[in-house]
């Protein structure tokens, strides 16, 4: 408590101004000034300030010494030209301008007598009146408008009269086009007799609304409708779509496409998700945290496995690894990488040998080659996956498997005609390095037997085609491949056709054989265990040419094609077409054929196999054939 | 306090405060209090309740009696004829009274705000024989004076759900009474959200007659979010009668003015007090209005709000209160008693509808604040909800009940679970009791309101009805 306070208690009178500075000498080191006062004395005081200070006569030198005139303020009135009226002139302080300083002792005194005529009394000085320096601030929205005409070719609405279409224009100009305080004061009503004025308009619009005025409850949403729909329609009329700038164009198409029901859902969801009990918030909370756990522990497994796929990708290799597929191969191998290793001084190897094991089981086709996975390939291949590889836009460069684009999520997509323009195509697998595209047309061919080889070539000279493309670009390339697909079911149709001809006509044969026989029989009348003997004959007879169709299938075996089965499958029920020529009696005969030919097939080639729906299928003719 | 800046005499930095004063007066008339002021400061010079007195006087012939209105707490003291009166609606918290509502709002703005002016010593009071000088409003000066407001632009408070009527009552009033050169009329909710800073809110005003809750957005009152119950200060304080008058034993309401002197007694004890005498009857209202001092001090120190989670009525929350330290307090006549349990059951009634003692006066169904609050919202577009809860207003006078704004806290965190919600209470008790006025003093000295102003060219122009256009 200082001196003064208690003086102040005891309502003793203050000494003047001398003891405030005291105090704060006190707080600060005392000065070296304070001369005449030994500073024992002047600690006696403790905390309390003691009250005899030898006086600091600069303090009051340095009051008076620098003397500035004081600054004049008046009280001045001013306008705001913001204002619709300009007529209420207020009055602030401001500091006194020379000029203005003879006025400024009257003029309060005018304004207080006749505070009435102010806007009067100082028309002639309201061009000498400051303009509030917060009159810029006023801004307002622009809201569409229209003309009578205007209105009756382009907004008539059956909806909405334009007496209420101009009172929402004139609430949206109102409320600044905030629309919660919109649709919070919308309280239209319908008016009649009013619509005397306006009458054509409310009669073209619609003549009911003249008669029965029918309040609307209407929703936020319809009043949004309505005024995008006026003013989108308002902003075209003024400026045709195709002249307005980009900025234009991309509001009026905001406008024009307003949806008020994807607003209206989308309001209903939220509706939804403010109405939650607290237990499905607490859940959905639960489940958003796990989401972002899950996400944030997706993010790093991809990132650990774009490492490890950094890692694993070795250089498909184009020679061949089986040497390295026993353990002492292994053996080697890791003897060999050591040894690189130790020679580069690379550290990192060591885990990168343990990957190399499993994914050298990895399927590696191509020629045989010579040299084992050098380090410096690996590199740079490693280097080409994790560096700029959006910037390898041909066609010509093949592609990463796919699994490598998932783990870059960052690379740009292509849109599908870009892709096309770039000449960029997906593959599911490729084989490392470049290949020449004729030399895929060339496998296909070369893996083929040689008559067969030569088949094609026939097939291919016959269409006029060479077997050596000129030109291999990928579209050529694709549509060879096809032909060649196609040449290649064209053959083997025709050899099954060919075989089948020769079945019909050994089948041909033995029936004029048997009919000859039975004539006979009939002849002779004599034992029937001849006929049992010849029917054994004909049955092993059959179970040869089944030999033989599993043997034609087994060369077809290259190309697993559900076509081919198919083929296989109307063949066969050719075969059995052409068996029941040989009438009814032989149906038995038929069946025993078609079960000897499933048991048969899948005997008969490995690759080779048939569908269950065809297998079924067969054995549905068999059905129907014995119903016959 | 040689350390202090000089004020630069520049150009005030516009573009850090956008204020500009013009010496504009603000007026905030609640059902408890009025209160007036400077726009610009940042509390009102002038606080008076809104109950005045009204003091009979019997002619000398004792046939007719005149009135005379009184108006100043310091005024309301134990006189003979005295009533107390409202110019106050109390369901509605709206002037009722107009002519005491004028000779209020004169006396505050013009005899108290304003510097006196300098008038002739024949009538200036001074040299007038001796009168009871208390209280004694110089009508005559004010109706001499022909604009005794003419400097001032006047800006008011009313009630969110304020009459047309009463508007273009007011502003009648203000440009024709005391020719003020300007007038606005805001809502109270709106200013209180401006006093909180903010432009769009949610305010739940607990005052004296009645508690609202008002949706505004973008310093507008969204209409029809508007809710009101009454429970505000007064009903609490007939809670509190209520539970006196039941408890065991009955706890008797002295009033201060009525107690000579008091003994301290023990706890529970009957007091020893000796009571004034006074000659003459105590009118009703004179009485019920001491007796609300009393109660306010109750409500202030002793009263409770259960903070939550849950309700009061919830098992074992009585007896984990009652493990707990109560209040003593102290009647006016020296009696005195522990509140424990029941200080927290007065302010119940305001969250759990069952647990809301029967009052005299109230057979309708109050609305408690959580459903006050649910109404509010669902009455507002789904889009500004989020945001509302995120900017929570808390003002009124009887917000200040301790734990008030746990439990408000507690409840909506209940009814919007997982939405953000954010309260702001004001710290200081007069920003929440003045709320309201703080934000008219506030938007009436920014320098873009300038523009607002109805000005006294547009009233003469358009007539009263121009509030109704102007003031949203
Ligand atoms: N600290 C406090 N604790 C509890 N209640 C209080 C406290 N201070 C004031 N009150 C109560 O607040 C009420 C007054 O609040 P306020 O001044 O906000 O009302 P008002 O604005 O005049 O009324 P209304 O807004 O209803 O017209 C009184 O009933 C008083 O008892
Ligand atoms: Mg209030």
């Amino acid at each position: 408590m200082a001196s003064h306070d208690v003086r102040d208690m005891l309502n003793l009178p203050s000494e003047g101004a001398g003891h405030r500075p005291a105090k704060k000498q006190k707080t600060s080191a005392p000065r070296p000034n304070l001369k005449g006062l030994a500073r024992e004395v002047q600690s006696l005081g403790g905390d309390n300030p003691i009250a005899i200070v030898p006086e600091i006569s600069t303090f009051k030198k340095r009051r008076f010494g620098s003397r500035k005139p004081t600054a004049r303020w008046e009280m001045r009135s001013f306008q705001n030209s913001a204002r619709g009226d300009c007529s209420l002139h207020l009055r602030h302080w401001r500091k006194q301008t020379d000029g203005r300083r003879s006025r400024a002792s009257s003029q309060p005194q005018q304004d207080g007598n006749t505070p009435g005529d102010v806007g009067m009394g100082t028309q002639s000085e309201s061009e000498k009146l400051d303009d509030s320096g917060f009159a810029k601030f006023n801004v307002q929205v622009d809201v569409p408008q229209y003309s009578e005409d205007q209105y009756n070719s382009n907004l008539v609405s059956n909806d909405w009269t334009k007496h209420e279409t101009d009172y929402l224009i004139e609430l949206a100009r109102t409320y600044d086009l905030r629309w919660p305080l919109i649709w919070d004061r919308y309280e239209y009503t319908p008016h009649l007799s009013a619509s005397t004025a306006d009458g054509e308009g409310v009669d073209v619009t619609d003549p009911n609304t003249a008669v029965v005025p029918a309040p609307h409850v209407r929703n936020l949403e319809d009043l949004k409708r309505r005024y995008y729909e006026v003013a989108a329609k308002m902003m075209a009329v003024q400026k045709p779509v195709q002249y307005m700038t980009q900025a234009e164009f991309a509001l009026h198409e905001v406008m024009a496409n307003f949806d008020p029901d994807s607003e209206t859902r989308r309001k209903k969801f939220a509706l939804n998700a403010l109405s939650r009990s607290p237990d499905e918030a607490r859940e959905e909370e639960h489940l958003l945290i796990e989401v972002r756990r899950i996400v944030a522990r997706q993010e790093k497994l991809n990132q650990e496995r774009r490492e490890l796929y950094n890692r694993l990708d070795y250089p498909h290799t184009e020679q061949d690894i089986s040497t390295f597929k026993s353990s002492a191969g292994l053996q080697t191998l890791l003897q060999n990488m050591m040894n690189i290793d130790k020679s580069k001084k690379r550290k990192s190897l060591m885990d990168a040998n343990g990957m190399n094991t499993p994914a050298s089981a990895h399927p590696s086709g191509g020629p045989p080659g010579s040299t084992p996975v050098s380090e410096s390939r690996r590199e740079s291949i490693a280097a080409s996956i994790g560096g700029h590889r959006d910037s390898i836009g041909g066609g010509e460069r093949p592609e990463r498997p796919s699994k490598k684009g998932a783990s870059q999520p960052e690379r740009k997509k292509l849109s599908e005609q870009e892709e096309q323009i770039y000449g960029v195509a997906h593959y599911d697998r490729l084989p490392s390095g470049p290949t020449f595209r004729y030399e895929r047309i060339n496998k296909i061919l070369t893996t083929k037997s040689h008559a067969q080889h030569q088949r094609i070539t026939n097939t291919l000279t016959e269409l006029d085609i060479p077997t050596r493309l000129n030109m291999p670009t990928r579209p050529v390339v694709e549509e060879m491949e096809k032909l060649l697909n196609a040449i290649n079911i064209l053959l083997d149709i025709r050899k099954i056709n060919d075989k089948v001809d020769a079945e019909i006509k050994v089948e041909q044969a033995k029936k004029a054989e048997r009919e000859r026989a039975s004539v006979a029989q009939a002849q002779a009348q004599t034992k029937s265990e001849d006929t049992d003997s010849s029917r054994e004959d004909k049955k092993s007879d059959q179970t040869v040419t089944n030999g033989a169709g599993a043997a034609a299938n087994d060369e077809v075996s290259g190309h697993p094609h559900e076509r081919t089965n198919r083929e296989g499958t109307s063949t066969n029920g050719a075969t059995a077409e052409a068996m029941q020529i040989d009438g009814a009696g032989e149906s038995s005969l038929v069946k025993q054929e078609t079960g000897d030919d499933k048991a048969a097939r899948p005997g008969s080639s490995g690759a080779h196999k048939r569908s269950a729906s065809d297998l079924s299928s067969v054995s549905d003719n068999s059905a129907k054939r014995q119903k016959k | 306090m040689a350390s202090q800046q000089p004020l630069p005499n520049s150009q005030p930095p516009m573009d850090v405060y956008g204020g500009d004063e013009v010496s504009a007066l603000v007026l905030d008339a609640g059902y408890c209090h009025t209160r007036a002021g400077f726009a610009g400061e940042d509390v009102p010079k002038s606080v008076l309740p809104s109950f005045y007195g009204s003091l009979k006087s019997t002619n000398t012939d004792s046939t007719t009696a005149s009135y005379r209105d009184i108006f100043g707490d310091e005024c309301l003291i134990p006189r003979p004829d005295f009533e107390i009166k409202n110019y106050m609606s109390r369901s509605e918290s709206v002037v009722e009274d107009w002519d005491a509502a004028t000779k209020m709002w004169e006396h505050m703005l013009i005899k108290r705000l304003q510097p006196e002016k300098e008038t002739p010593p024949s009538n200036n009071g001074l040299n007038d024989p001796a009168e009871d000088g208390e209280g004694n409003v110089a009508m005559d000066d004010v109706e001499n004076q022909e604009r005794p407001l003419a400097e001032n632009p006047l800006l008011m408070t009313e009630a969110p759900w304020n009459s047309g009527k009463a508007r273009e009552k007011a502003i009648e009033i203000v440009m024709e009474n005391w020719g003020c050169p300007a007038f606005w009329m805001s809502r109270t909710p709106v200013c209180a959200a401006f006093a909180a800073g903010k432009a769009s809110a949610l305010v739940i005003d607990v005052g004296g007659a009645n508690t609202s809750v008002t949706a505004i957005h973008d310093g507008l009152v969204l209409k029809r979010s508007i809710q009101k119950s009454p429970i505000g200060g007064l009903w609490l304080s007939s809670q509190i009668r209520t539970m006196w008058a039941n408890s065991d034993p009955r706890v008797d309401i002295v009033p201060s003015y009525m107690v000579e002197n008091k003994t301290p007694v023990d706890a529970g004890a009957p007091a020893q007090a000796r009571l004034r005498k006074f000659p003459f009857e105590f009118t009703p209202s004179f009485r019920h209005y001491e007796e609300e001092r009393l109660l306010t001090e109750f409500k202030e120190s002793v009263v409770e709000v259960w903070r939550g989670p849950g309700r009061y009525s919830n098992p074992g929350n009585e007896e984990l209160v009652k493990s707990q330290p109560g209040r003593v307090f102290e009647m006016p006549d020296g009696a005195n008693q522990m509140w424990r349990e029941q200080r927290y059951r007065i302010a119940e009634g305001m969250w759990d509808e069952a647990a809301a003692l029967p009052t005299p006066d109230a057979e309708v169904k109050i609305q408690t604040i959580p459903e006050l609050i649910k109404a509010a919202l669902s009455n507002v577009d789904v889009d500004l909800r989020p945001n509302l809860l995120a900017n929570v207003v808390v003002t009124g006078g009887t917000s200040l009940l301790n734990g008030f704004n746990d439990r408000l806290n507690n409840e909506l965190m209940a009814m919007y679970p997982g939405m953000k919600i954010k309260l702001h209470a004001a710290g200081l008790t007069t920003e929440r009791r003045f709320g309201a006025w703080i934000g008219g003093s506030i938007l009436a000295s920014l320098g873009t309101f300038h523009q607002m102003w109805i000005s006294r060219k547009e009233y003469e122009e358009n007539g009263a009805g121009i509030v109704e256009k102007r003031c949203k």
